[in-house]
């Protein structure tokens, strides 16, 4: 595996280059093609000393400085996990139990305005490892890996609704239309596999409020968009062939190739045009790659029933085969892989009510997989240049709603980090005693952006893309990275 | 006070993260006056306790040091304490403990500093500092915040190009005078001679008729118009393809589509569930149609603007229906979310949208960076976006009955006028009957009536006291204006037998049975979940002025059925689980009652009401208050009820005076049978269907409040609607009645305004010529790009306002042109000297965009339906395509046949083809597409269902034309293939090339025909020509 060498100060080179040039320097890279295109076209790329403010479109900047993560494997707890019933204790909950939360602190306006008193997590936390970190019996697997993780316990959103904080999340913005990180990523760094996209997302079959543009390109160009990938059958659109035979679609690529020739013979070659053509080859080399990827039958028994692809419960299954997927991606040198969860745990983790049934087919359906995934990496000696994190788009509140849910919370909440750059075994940040609010290192979405990138070799300050009369970052304008927190 | 805690977000939100004080615009001393004088004892602790405090805690953000000034609050000087920042002052020294500063650091208001809270003790010791008066050494503030300096907008305008006036310059002189076929050519050309560099030989006729046909219509051009103007060599055969294609209906469709990537069409709401967008299609239609008929860009302004507002709107010209109204619908165009939990930061961020939008289509320009902040570069303020968002205060969203619109209005105004005729005619006939002292007393009581004094300030609207120019409806059932009490009116209808004369009793708005029975033609919803669905709204609802809610409870006076909304900072997308309660039944059909809404959540939030009656009923409004007592209501019943009282004594006198008059109660009987009869006449002729429309309606005009740093929970001082300050001045604009979008569209239109031609001209120029002369077509300001050729830019603007902003006029200039007939292939000189090609010194190839392959794929299949018009076809959903909001049903696979300007555009389920092929997410004004390249647009080629589908089409098409299985007729199979989809001859190598496949393909076991010239068929749209022009 190669990393790209960063320009000279990170910024973009002006000199033109021809795609054969590019390909001899960079010669590896999904959606290469795409940017050489990009790069003939004044409008994209032109550096202009009269215009005001440093940053230029710099895709494919490279690393600023040297990374310590090559891939990343997002977790998406999609509706939000509890913290106070998963990572981050708080015993006040089992005193105050059934009280009424008004007399205590002051209870902000949640998204269902339906708010019962405290309640107490239903599950026991205990420490665990070296490290002692605490975690719920809602999670005894994970709980077996704490001296990997990093339990960031301060996490603040902007967004009590689903739709805002999930884009909030994903792209730094709470609105529709903004480049995904994995995008992002992809953008900066490219991809160091030639045959499979840069930024792959596993549709566990649940597909996150705000749809599938949690994973666009935004206006960065279409290549970086995340790749739907389905843990099952084909697992990606059109990758199948339409011919009866292998022998009749060769002989139709081949007959494309050769018009597309002849027909460049008569009226010349263009870059742009040289690009769609390379890129046929980039698509069969893809329709054997995904094939290959998807050939778990060749993963020893033993490792299947680790991750529980032959689980009891059918959506532990399905994890199981996604986490397995990330794996193998992240073999395969796939930059950004992110996983949704599986259909028909009960509305996600988003218990409005029945929290513990909710969270308890949840935390079923991911622990296992999940802990095979972190003790997998680990022993392939994978998980030291792979980041991976696992966070929801918000919290839950330390008050029931009604009488057994939770309301969203993004005012203080856990995630957790592992691999790739982290110190592992620590707790970092803290809520206040009724784990409503962080107040202790509060670590805010740009703040977490900003890290993974910092992990990824990349200055978020430097990645950026003209729009809208904006250099726009994944960060904004803010985004600080947590040193504390890196190994 | 603190309703919302969460900072709001953006991501052109610039700077909020520690929005403490943060200044309101420039810098104002909010409290200077001089420190108490400190004793040393005071100093000494300040300095040791702290002062370290601060440099450590708060400088980063809060001194002359930090990078960037937050929220314009400096904590390094004492001035800088005093004064405070953007949200005020921050020490309060007569109650020290509620100092603003205070409340930050404990996290009761703010949460300072944000990086965690500071410790107990250090607390205590600014606890201690605030209550001795915050003691401070005299000392010379740090060096100046480079913040606080007045916005300097004249020296920014003055430098940037773009705000200089439309230049008309002379047309340059070129050594190779044989080159140019217009004007154009000569600024082409002599930039080229400068450089030395030739330009590109023209395209040849195949090449140059199939980039016409594409970049008209969008759809390839026949064989037979190839092979006519392969016979036709005079000059003339060019122009007249243009003028066809400029003539056909699919050129509105074609540059529809480009219109509608500028406006973030789409047809569903986006965000969790993907509510519907009813009716956008309407809309879109509009676009094409106008676009055909060639629309004056300036109407077209004004249509957008402020279409709902034109005194004599643009009409259909056959159906006679007001077009101008529904180009106001692109104000609407935008993702709404349901159940937001800030309701007003929603409405902050819808209004930033629609500014956005407003100003990159028109403008060029990115208005919204200045939601926050003064915009960075450009000379345009945070004033300019508050001032221009004060137009979007008071202007409501409506489903309008576009096409009864104008004929019913006209019809409610003959009706005024005959009820007001007979109503004269009745009271001549009564006034002589009755004594001076009951005229008199019918004439007091028809008089406005004040509330009693303690009641004014609960008075949200009175329909007995209105200002003139606050009756607002939507249609015309409510009447030309609220009835007063003696006013005639005839009885309800027994039987079809004339009704009785009755007068009012009451001075309400009431709506009129007249209208009873309008339909509107509702589309089916795909996925719609608000609960204003099924509430028949439309052309019969009334609208009181807006309000501010200071009170939780709203109280109406009103008799009959039907419903009352709230509806709070424009919020529409009532569908749970929050403010429900916004929207409230009424049954009291018979007798006037007070209906509350109990809106306690919305104190502090502006609102207006909407009254609309049930199907068939009636609906009487007499007055809405807020906050008034049981005993205050009980006062109103009272005096109502007196009232009622004296007026039917007084009605029972009128009668009895009647009786006794034989001649006059036959002629009120006469009178009575006229105007009941004049009345069904008209009702007869009432326009009841229509289809619905989303658009603008009008409401009081209101300025809206600057929000300090972009923050909705932050309002700052109230800024006058008008213009932009750089081109239009600082003073507010005078607006008599009304939002004023009718004088902003003028401003817009303005000739002293060079953005709007530019703009317009050098967006025609990035379709035709594969990129803007301004390349940033959405940005004109200091961060776009320059023009490359800025006397070609003012050339073409001032000719297309010269040409009576004609767009069909001003794309014909330009594909007549030399410049545009050039060829792609560039020699090698040139390509030296101009490697980017930014002299356009060759044609660019232009790829397809996806919307227009998938065309092409139906043209040349025989599929294409080239129905115009029309609610939209369903997306095809693929199992790739998941998630909330998905639709119940999936469209078909081939969109019916349909362009696919008519495919349905879902937000949250965009077409996975389209995507790849770089059609936009539609969230703002989108000038020019990404061109990218991925193996997905292979793989779709190669794979997807449809396009197999097609070219089999194709293929069976072309073997049903030639169906000899022999050589001549497989040769005029490729011959016609080559024609139809790449409009060009193959050569004999190809035709080769192509033959030897069909052979060898053939000789294979078990391979019919027609997957033989599939295979050839799906190969040639593969080609890489296929997508792009040369």
């Amino acid at each position: 595996m190669s990393t790209f060498a960063p320009f000279p100060c990170g910024r973009y080179q002006s000199a033109p280059l021809s795609r054969r040039e590019w390909l001899s320097r960079f010669g590896n890279g999904f959606g290469l093609t795409a940017f050489t295109a990009l790069l003939n076209d004044p409008a994209f790329g032109a550096v202009d000393s009269t215009s005001p403010g440093s940053q230029r479109n710099n895709a494919l900047h490279g690393t600023h400085h040297p990374a310590k993560a090559k891939s990343v494997i997002f977790l998406y707890m999609d509706g939000g996990p509890s913290q106070v019933d998963s990572f981050d204790p708080k015993p006040l909950l089992d005193r105050y139990n059934g009280q009424n939360p008004s007399q205590y602190f002051k209870v902000e306006a949640t998204q269902f305005n339906n708010n019962g008193t405290v309640l107490a997590s239903p599950w026991k936390f205990q420490n665990h490892g070296e490290s002692g970190t605490p975690v719920s019996s809602l999670f005894p697997n994970i709980a077996k890996c704490v001296d990997d993780l990093c339990v960031v316990r301060s996490m603040v959103s902007e967004f009590p609704e689903h739709t805002f904080a999930n884009y909030f999340l994903h792209t730094g913005s709470g609105l529709q239309g903004r480049p995904s990180m994995g995008a992002w990523v992809h953008y900066g760094l490219g991809s160091v596999n030639q045959n499979l996209p840069g930024f792959v997302v596993i549709n566990g079959g649940l597909i996150p409020p705000g749809g599938l543009d949690c994973f666009g390109s935004g206006f960065l160009p279409a290549s970086y968009q995340g790749s739907v990938f389905k843990p099952s059958g084909t697992a990606v659109a059109n990758v199948q062939r339409m011919e009866k035979t292998v022998e009749r679609q060769k002989s139709k690529l081949a007959l494309i190739n050769e018009l597309d020739q002849l027909a460049q013979k008569q009226f010349g070659t263009h870059d742009g045009i040289d690009s769609a053509i390379r890129n046929y080859e980039l698509a069969s080399q893809m329709q054997s790659a995904v094939p290959e990827l998807m050939a778990f039958a060749d993963e020893p028994k033993s490792i299947q029933t680790m991750y529980g692809i032959d689980a009891p419960y059918e959506l532990t299954r399905t994890f199981a085969t996604e986490c397995l997927m990330a794996r193998r991606l992240v073999e395969r040198g796939v930059r950004f892989i992110e996983l949704t969860c599986p259909n028909g745990a009960g509305d996600r983790w988003d218990q409005h009510a029945n929290l513990k049934q909710g969270h308890e087919n949840n935390a079923r359906a991911v622990d296992q997989p999940i802990a095979a995934l972190l003790t997998d990496l680990k022993q392939r000696g994978l998980l030291d240049e792979t980041l991976v994190v696992w966070a929801g788009e918000f919290g839950r509140t330390p008050f029931a709603q009604g009488k057994d849910g939770r309301d969203h919370n993004p005012f203080g909440f856990s995630i957790w980090l592992a691999g790739g750059g982290i110190k592992p075994g620590i707790v970092y940040g803290a809520t206040d005693e009724w784990g409503y609010k962080a107040i202790e290192n509060r670590t805010e979405m740009h703040d977490l952006h900003a890290t993974m990138l910092h992990l990824l070799g990349v200055d978020h300050t430097r990645s950026t893309f003209r729009f809208g009369g904006r250099d726009m970052r994944l960060t904004d304008v803010k985004g600080n990275v947590i040193h504390k927190i890196l190994a | 006070m603190f309703t919302n805690l969460h900072p709001m977000l953006r991501s052109i939100a610039c700077i909020l993260l520690a929005a403490i004080f943060a200044a309101n615009g420039h810098g104002q001393d909010t409290n200077s006056e001089s420190p108490p004088s400190a004793t040393a004892e005071q100093i000494e602790f300040f300095e040791r306790s702290i002062r370290p405090l601060l440099v450590e805690h708060c400088y980063e953000c809060h001194s002359g040091t930090a990078k960037k000034v937050q929220a314009g609050f400096r904590l390094d000087s004492g001035h800088g304490l005093r004064r405070g920042g953007d949200s005020g002052t921050a020490v309060n020294l007569e109650k020290p403990s509620e100092s603003l500063f205070l409340q930050s650091i404990r996290y009761e208001s703010f949460e300072m500093p944000p990086k965690g809270k500071l410790a107990k003790q250090d607390i205590a010791l600014f606890e201690k500092w605030i209550l001795m008066g915050a003691p401070w050494p005299k000392e010379e503030a740090p060096a100046a915040n480079k913040d606080s300096q007045a916005f300097p907008w004249e020296e920014r305008k003055a430098k940037h190009w773009a705000w200089r006036p439309v230049q008309v310059s002379p047309v340059p002189a070129v050594k190779e005078s044989s080159w140019p076929r217009n004007p154009i050519d000569h600024y082409i050309l002599s930039r080229l001679e400068q450089k030395g560099i030739s330009p590109a030989l023209p395209a040849d006729l195949h090449a140059l008729v199939r980039r016409l046909c594409m970049d008209l219509i969008g759809l390839p051009p026949t064989v037979e118009q190839i092979v006519s103007l392969e016979k036709d060599s005079s000059p003339q055969a060019i122009e007249n393809l243009v003028d066809s294609l400029l003539r056909s209906p699919h050129f509105g469709e074609r540059w529809g589509r480009h219109w509608l990537d500028l406006v973030r069409f789409a047809e569903s709401r986006g965000h969790e569930f993907d509510n519907d967008a009813p009716y956008a299609y309407q809309y879109r239609d509009y676009v094409i149609r106008g676009l055909n008929a060639d629309v004056p860009y300036d109407q077209w302004i004004r249509e957008h603007i402020a279409g709902d507002l034109l005194e004599s709107p643009r009409l259909h010209p056959e159906e006679r229906f007001n077009e101008s109204i529904l180009g106001t619908g692109f104000w609407h165009l935008g993702e709404w979310v349901h159940s937001p939990v800030d309701i007003r930061k929603d409405e902050t961020d819808r209004f930033d949208n629609m500014i956005d939008v407003m100003s990159k289509t028109f403008l060029g320009l990115t208005v919204s960076c200045a939601r926050c902040h003064d915009h960075k570069f450009d000379p345009i303020s945070s004033q300019d976006y508050y001032a221009l968002s004060g137009f979007l205060q008071g202007s409501e969203y409506r489903e309008v009955r576009f096409e009864s619109l104008e004929h019913n209005r006209s019809l409610a105004q003959e009706l005024a006028q005959l009820d007001r005729s007979y109503r004269d005619r009745l009271d001549q006939l009564f006034d002589p009957l009755v004594s001076p002292e009951e005229r008199a007393l019918r004439k007091k009581l028809a008089e406005k009536r004040e509330l009693p004094s303690e009641l004014q300030g609960k008075s949200i609207v009175d329909y007995g006291n209105l200002p003139n120019d606050h009756y607002f409806q939507d249609g015309d059932a409510f009447g030309p204006e609220p009835s007063r009490v003696g006013q005639w009116r005839l009885g309800k209808e027994v039987d079809g037998s004339v009704p009785n004369l009755e007068w009012s009793l009451h001075a309400t708005a009431s709506s009129d049975p007249f209208w009873n029975g309008l339909t509107s033609r509702e589309k089916e919803n795909e996925r719609q979940k608000s609960k204003l669905l099924g509430l028949p709204r439309s052309g019969r609802t009334l609208r009181t002025p807006s309000f501010q809610l200071d009170q939780g409870k709203v109280q109406c006076r009103v008799r009959g059925s039907g419903h009352v909304i709230a509806c709070v900072d424009s919020h529409r997308l009532v569908a749970g689980p929050l403010h429900g309660e916004t929207i409230v039944k009424i049954g009291t059909p018979n007798q006037f009652a007070w209906v509350t809404l109990h809106l306690d959540r919305y104190q502090g939030h502006r609102f207006h009401l909407e009254f609309s009656p049930d199907v068939d009923a009636t609906l009487d409004v007499e007055r809405v208050l807020q906050g008034a007592t049981p005993e205050e209501l009980k006062l109103l019943d009272d005096r109502e009820n007196e009232s009622i009282k004296q007026s039917s004594l007084l009605r029972s006198s009128y009668e009895s005076a009647l009786a006794k008059d034989n001649e006059a109660t036959q002629k009120e009987a006469e009178l009575r049978k006229g105007w009941y009869e004049a009345r069904k006449d008209l009702r007869s002729r009432i326009r009841k269907e229509s289809h619905l429309a989303m658009a603008m309606w009008d409401g009081n005009g209101e300025d809206d409040h600057l929000l300090i740093r972009g923050n909705a929970s932050k309002p700052g001082p109230s800024v006058p609607r008008r213009f932009l300050m750089a081109l239009d001045g600082s003073a507010p604009m005078s607006i008599e009645h009304g939002t004023g979008r009718r004088a902003l569209a003028e401003r817009l239109i303005d000739p002293n305004n060079p953005f709007t031609t530019r703009v317009a001209a050098n967006r025609v120029w990035h379709h035709l010529m594969g990129r803007g002369i301004v390349p940033t077509t959405d940005d004109f300001g200091m961060l776009g790009q320059p023009p490359s050729h800025p006397e070609l830019l003012d050339h073409l603007a001032n000719r297309f306002r010269e040409d009576g902003y004609s767009l069909k006029k001003l794309i014909r200039y330009i594909v007549l042109s030399q410049s545009y007939r050039m060829g792609i292939q560039a020699s090698p000189e040139a390509l030296a000297l101009d490697p980017k090609n930014e002299l356009w010194h060759a044609q660019q190839p232009k790829r397809l965009e996806g919307e227009i392959i998938r065309d092409q794929l139906l043209a040349i299949s025989g599929k294409l339906d080239p129905t115009l018009f029309g609610d939209s076809v369903p997306i095809h959903l693929t199992s790739f395509m998941d998630g909330r909001g998905r639709p119940g049903k999936s469209g078909p696979l081939d969109g019916a046949g349909r362009r696919s300007i008519y495919i349905e555009v879902r937000r949250n389920f965009l077409s996975p083809f389209f995507l790849a092929f770089d059609t936009p997410v539609p969230f703002s004004t989108m000038g020019r597409r990404n061109v990218s390249n991925v193996p997905a647009q292979a793989l779709i080629l190669m794979n997807d269902p449809l396009v197999v589908e097609l070219t089999q089409k194709w293929a069976q098409r072309t073997i049903e034309a030639y169906p000899k299985e022999e050589q001549a007729d497989w040769m005029h199979r490729v011959e016609n293939m080559y024609l139809t989809a790449l409009g060009r001859h193959p050569s004999d190598q190809e035709m080769h090339t192509a033959i030897t496949f069909v052979r060898r393909t053939a000789d294979q076991e078990g391979v019919s025909s027609l997957e033989v010239w599939s295979d050839l068929a799906h190969a040639l749209v593969n080609m890489k020509e296929f997508i792009f022009l040369r």
